[in-house]
């Protein structure tokens, strides 16, 4: 398997093919999950009864498989070798993270020394959701964070990839804030539990979407050609 | 140029819409709010008489001494008295079902074991006890008010009478107070404000504490030794609090319950022991009454079994125990309270009772005084009735003639009840004709009672649906004029769009992604609108405000990220031309986002996390220094509209006129603050109050002043050179630019001036006026006012990039970016409104600034100044429209070929007046159709009924806005136009 990837990526210097797609988004979800697994029966504590402890270990899954996955992507492979693009990912955590706390604390998010840690560690996932993968990727070029974004407008697979789980993390962590001023007295209804389920939900949601849509723009690449 | 709607067409259009909105929004109220005609005056003496067609004019009986008059009354009404006092214990919150349980099953163990004493009388027939069903809403000062009245109150009552909480209309205590009875309060102070100077003796107890159960009653009950000993009251009210803080705390269920129902036994057991067994020569009577009941949460204030299932005890001495215990049923209503203790003190029926005389309360009295009081009663409400149906016909024999002689629709309602009536009275006056010469007839006397309850029953039953009662035709035709009203403002705006668009036709690639934040503005509305219909979305409103704001913001934050270029970075001499404009748009709107999330944490607001800290609560707990904050927030907003004032061009005489008059007020608020408002020992308040009327006078006449005459004296023909000297060294003197390009650059210049002007006199009122802690979110909507013009008037690069999207109302709106922008400012205003404290219920409106500058009470002037401090935010928002039509809508307005005035005025004011008309017609037509669907809802009285009181106020608030709006503009413009023509 790890040979196989070896080859495609050395071959194709731009676009990776679907199945290469849906293998590293398994690998996201298989690494979500262990997180969860990890969470829930060794250190017996889950998103509701300890939301930043398991908001941290999901960071600690989840950030290797995705910086070390998506650096292998990188577009400008001649300037960047694969370590500098994995220092870019590690770089984009904490950028990453600073940009969507300020978009939560903007949206409302409590402030407070007892949400510090909730927030922190809500903050540095999501940046693994959306900023990460792009930094790998993208290092600092500007128009294609533009592209990807602000006009949303993604080109090829690995574009599809890494925007519309972004945007799916995005807006399900929007719709996942709803409960939170309805007056059900659920555990659950405290920040970041449900922003964070909403986040989890949009984003496997829209790693699905993502396979299906650059596999639809493959056919019409296909019959146009 | 295919005029199809010219000026005056849009302007008929818009009234008559505007119209059929009042319209329809006043039917709609008193549809669904039923305002019961309350009958003025007391009852008199007239009432032991049959009620005839004319009023006896005996005036003379109301002067009589308290003493006097009621040894007439019991003349008259010939029932002796049966008591000589009353004590009447209120226990608050205490459902029925505690004491007497449940379809005819015992209470559960635990809460029989709670009260041995209470139980133990019950079951020897001493006391008697009813499930007397309170109306909602079930909270405690109307359902005092019905239980001391015998009427039902409409919603309404409540808001009407935000002022004076005393209670006016005939009622139980003004009748005793009458003849003269001494009355002692301990309790809830809702009685002192009901009854204010009605008692001889009194301690109240605030409700405010929910959290202290054992304060509130410890407070009352200290007090009733001492009371029972003293023997010169004849009326004594005991209200205690603490069941209802107890289930509010804890539920039904909780633990503090059995405890505190022990207390109460305890104190019936006193009270009992000592006033009621003690044979000195008072009879006393006890009656044990609970204003509602309480959910298994303990909440309270909906129409469900659980809250309206209230307690009726009447506990009486030994020797009327054996009667006690005949019962026919123990259901009865709260409002039957009034007449049978009216009727077994021997006083008048209050006028606007439409209780029922309990059964099986006076089965110990003698034959004929039943049926007396049952005569009394049905008197009383005859009386009533033929108040309350125009055709009722009046008199003894009121059904001579009655055959269908008017077209009156509930002609056989009316005639049942005069069927019934006559039909009592007759075998009554037959019953009492032959008392000679009958036996003891049990038979025939119970005919009579069955008959007379017959009558009473059904008058009850038709009275209490009147006063609840909802006819259904003017609710339709109140929510049809009020959708007929949108859909001529939607069509209006529809046309308007169209028209100004219909040449710019483009390509469209994905509205989706591109107008991304204009489809988001419109959607917005429609968010609230579903969110509307949960009940903790309406108590919470103020979250969904600011996350939609918040979300629009961001919105925009990423549509001015697709015109950032990498290598135009912000740098300070690259911040002027080119891609500056995209650096001041960002950073206006990070201001916009920051200001926003401050004044979001300002007021922790809304109904369920009011106890969560939030910067007011920091600010008045850490002890800042107010005063300080207030000074600077005054200093601030002067500066800051002298500054945008100051935009125009310092030389201008009149900028230099208006700017002078401007900081003349700031001062004189700046001095009221510095010098009265924090002092609460300083006597003289009536110089506060003069100055605080200096003050009104002085922003009163500079604004309308400025407003008349700025046009008049604005020079005509500005040198364009002179605009253009300015333009290059300031990026901020934004209507510069566009007035340099215009054709009409003195009704910008005016309407800039006015604009500002509106703006600042406005905060400074509301620095005035509003508390201590909202200066600072006064000056927060006025900087975010101030960025969102600055973003706004830094142009959309792709301006021209409108997406052509035939038939879809969404597309049309989206692609106009005045559309956008009004609704922006609408929003800011309403997120605003929550920012300064405000809430969907009816407690948070600030009372206390009513009253400044006000020398002698009114209730219109008050009510003004409630309005102005509650709807600060979002009239100014909509104040500033003026100035946000003065930088942006003459851009396009200002084509060289449409010099007709009609076409500029309505491309200028179209918009930016119709969309926060339609926005608020949106709104308000789905609040209506949310009360209609929860009209049977838990919280319709507590949650639903509030917030469409608040939304009817908006629709007031944006119809002056925007009315204010247009006059300004169309009078400058009419001005300078006929200035120009000579």
């Amino acid at each position: 398997m790890e040979m196989e990837k070896k080859e495609m990526a050395s071959k194709s210097s731009t676009p990776i093919s679907i199945p290469e797609a849906f293998f590293l988004h398994l690998i996201s979800t298989l690494g979500l999950a262990l997180a969860f697994w990890i969470a829930h029966y060794i250190f017996s504590t889950d998103l509701i009864s300890d939301p930043s402890r398991t908001l941290f270990f999901i960071l600690v899954v989840q950030s290797p498989i995705v910086i070390l996955l998506y650096s292998r992507y990188r577009t400008d492979r001649h300037q960047c070798s694969y370590l500098k693009a994995v220092a870019r990912g590690l770089l984009g955590l904490p950028t990453g993270a600073i940009i969507n706390a300020f978009g939560a604390i903007v949206l409302g998010a409590p402030i407070g020394a007892q949400y510090f840690l909730k927030t922190l560690n809500w903050s540095l996932v999501m940046s693994l959701f959306n900023i990460v993968p792009s930094a790998c990727v993208f290092g600092s070029s500007w128009i294609d964070w533009q592209r990807l974004f602000a006009y949303t407008k993604p080109i090829g697979t690995i574009d599809h990839m890494i925007c519309i789980p972004a945007h799916g993390a995005i807006i399900g962590a929007w719709f996942g804030a709803w409960p939170m001023p309805l007056d059900w007295e659920r555990p659950w209804q405290e920040w970041p539990i449900c922003v964070t389920y909403g986040a989890i939900l949009g984003y496997s949601i829209a790693m699905a979407a993502s396979l299906v849509l650059s596999h639809q723009r493959g056919l019409q690449h296909v019959k146009r050609d | 140029m295919s005029s199809s709607l010219t000026c005056i067409r849009l302007t008929l259009f818009t009234v008559a819409a505007v119209a059929f909105q009042i319209i329809g929004l006043s039917f709609f109220v008193f549809g669904f709010f039923p305002v019961k005609p309350a009958l003025s005056g007391d009852s008199g003496s007239e009432s032991f008489h049959a009620p005839t067609c004319y009023s006896m004019g005996n005036e003379s009986v109301r002067d009589l001494p308290p003493y006097d008059l009621q040894s007439l009354y019991q003349e008259l009404s010939g029932l002796p008295p049966l008591f000589d006092r009353l004590i009447l214990m209120v226990i608050d919150g205490l459902p029925a079902e505690f004491v007497l349980g449940k379809d005819d099953r015992p209470p559960n163990k635990a809460l029989m074991e709670a009260m041995p004493y209470t139980q133990s009388l019950l079951a020897n027939g001493i006391a008697k006890g009813y499930h007397a069903k309170a109306a909602p809403p079930t909270v405690t000062m109307p359902r005092l008010k019905a239980i001391v009245s015998g009427a039902i109150g409409g919603f309404l009552d409540v808001a009407f009478n935000f002022n004076t909480q005393a209670l006016l209309d005939d009622n139980l205590l003004g009748q005793f107070s009458k003849v003269g009875w001494k009355m002692v309060m301990c309790g809830d102070e809702t009685w002192l404000k009901l009854f204010p100077g009605h008692f001889m003796r009194h301690d109240g107890v605030s409700s405010f504490f929910v959290k202290d159960t054992v304060e509130v009653d410890k407070n009352v009950s200290r007090h009733l030794s001492y009371e029972l000993s003293k023997n010169d009251w004849n009326l004594l009210i005991l209200h205690y609090l603490g069941l209802d803080h107890v289930g509010h705390t804890g539920g039904r269920n909780s633990p503090l319950m059995a405890p505190k129902l022990m207390e109460m036994d305890e104190v019936v057991k006193m009270i009992h022991a000592s006033a009621i067994m003690n044979p000195d020569d008072k009879r006393t009577l006890l009656v044990v009454a609970s204003d509602h009941g309480m959910t298994e949460n303990g909440n309270h204030g909906g129409s469900s079994y659980e809250e309206t299932d209230s307690l009726l005890l009447f506990i009486g001495s030994k020797s009327h125990a054996t009667h006690f215990s005949s019962i026919i049923s123990n259901d009865v209503n709260q409002v039957d309270i009034a007449p049978t203790l009216a009727l077994l003190f021997g006083v008048p029926i209050p006028k606007n009772n439409i209780g029922v005389m309990i059964p099986g309360v006076i089965d110990f009295l003698k034959d004929t005084h039943q049926l007396r009081a049952l005569q009394l009663n049905s008197w009383q409400l005859l009386r009533l009735l033929q108040k309350q149906v125009p055709g009722f016909p009046c008199g003894s024999f009121p059904c001579d003639g009655f055959s269908g002689d008017q077209g009156y629709n509930s002609n056989d309602i009316m005639e049942k009840f005069c069927r019934l009536y006559l039909r009592s009275a007759f075998l009554h006056d037959s019953w009492i004709s032959t008392e000679l010469s009958r036996s003891d007839n049990r038979e025939e006397k119970s005919e009579i009672i069955a008959a007379y309850y017959e009558f009473l029953i059904n008058a009850n039953q038709w009275l209490s649906h009147k006063a609840t009662d909802k006819p259904s035709t003017v609710i339709v035709f109140g929510v049809m004029s009020m959708f007929l009203s949108f859909l001529i403002f939607s069509i209006s705006i529809y046309s308007i769009i169209q028209e100004s668009y219909s040449g710019e036709k483009q390509l469209s690639n994905g509205i989706f992604t591109q107008h991304l934040d204009e489809g988001f503005s419109l959607s917005v509305i429609f968010i609230l609108v579903i969110s509307m219909g949960s009940s903790s979305m309406v108590e919470e409103e103020q979250y969904i405000w600011h996350y939609l704001i918040s979300t629009l913001n961001l919105l925009f934050l990423r549509k001015t990220m697709q015109f950032f270029k990498k290598e135009s970075t912000c740098r300070f001499f690259n911040l002027f031309n080119g891609h500056g404009k995209v650096c001041i748009r960002i950073s206006s709107i990070f201001t916009l986002l920051i200001t926003g999330r401050i004044l979001r944490g300002w007021h922790q607001g809304g109904v369920n996390w009011t106890h969560l800290p939030d910067i007011s609560k920091w600010l008045e707990q850490s002890g800042t220094d107010l005063q300080l904050i207030q000074l600077i927030a005054v200093i601030l907003t002067t500066i800051l509209i002298l500054f945008s004032l100051s935009l125009l061009g310092r030389g201008m005489k009149i900028v230099l006129v208006v700017g002078f008059n401007f900081l003349m007020s700031g001062l004189l608020v700046f001095y009221h603050i510095l010098r009265y408002q924090h002092n609460a020992s300083l006597p003289s308040s009536n110089a506060a109050t003069s100055l605080a009327q200096i003050i009104y006078a002085t922003l009163g006449v500079s604004t309308v002043g400025t407003v008349l005459a700025v046009p008049w004296i604005m020079p005509i023909q500005i040198s364009k050179a002179c605009c253009r000297d300015r333009n290059d060294n300031s990026a901020v003197s934004y209507p510069l630019k566009i007035g340099s390009q215009s054709q009409y650059p003195e009704l910008i210049y005016s309407l800039h001036i006015i604009g500002w002007v509106y703006i600042g006199s406005w905060c400074l009122l509301q620095l005035l006026l509003q508390q201590p802690v909202n200066s600072v979110v006064t000056l927060l909507i006025l900087m975010q006012i101030f960025a969102s013009f600055l973003f706004f008037s830094q142009g959309m690069l792709q301006q021209k990039q409108w997406v052509e999207c035939a038939g879809s109302l969404v597309g049309c709106l989206g692609k106009h970016h005045v559309f956008d922008h009004v609704a922006v400012l609408y929003y800011i205003g309403m997120a605003g409104h929550f920012a300064l404290g405000n809430s969907n219920s009816l407690a948070t409106v600030d009372v206390a600034g009513a009253f400044i500058g006000i020398s002698n009470y009114s209730a219109l002037l008050s009510g003004i100044l409630m309005f102005i401090i509650t709807y600060a935010s979002p009239t100014l928002l909509l104040l500033s429209m003026v100035m946000y039509i003065s930088i942006k809508n003459l851009e396009t307005a200002a084509s060289p070929q449409n010099v007709d005035s009609e076409h500029v005025l309505k491309r200028i004011l179209g918009l930016p007046c119709l969309v926060p008309l339609t926005i608020n017609s949106i709104l308000l037509i789905a609040y209506t159709i949310v009360l209609i669907l929860m009209r049977n809802h838990l919280f319709v009285w507590s949650v639903f009924s509030p917030k469409y009181l608040y939304a009817c106020a908006t629709t007031v608030c944006v119809l002056i806005g925007v009315f204010v709006v247009a006059t300004t503009v169309t009078y400058a413009y009419m001005v300078l136009a006929l200035r120009k023509k000579y």
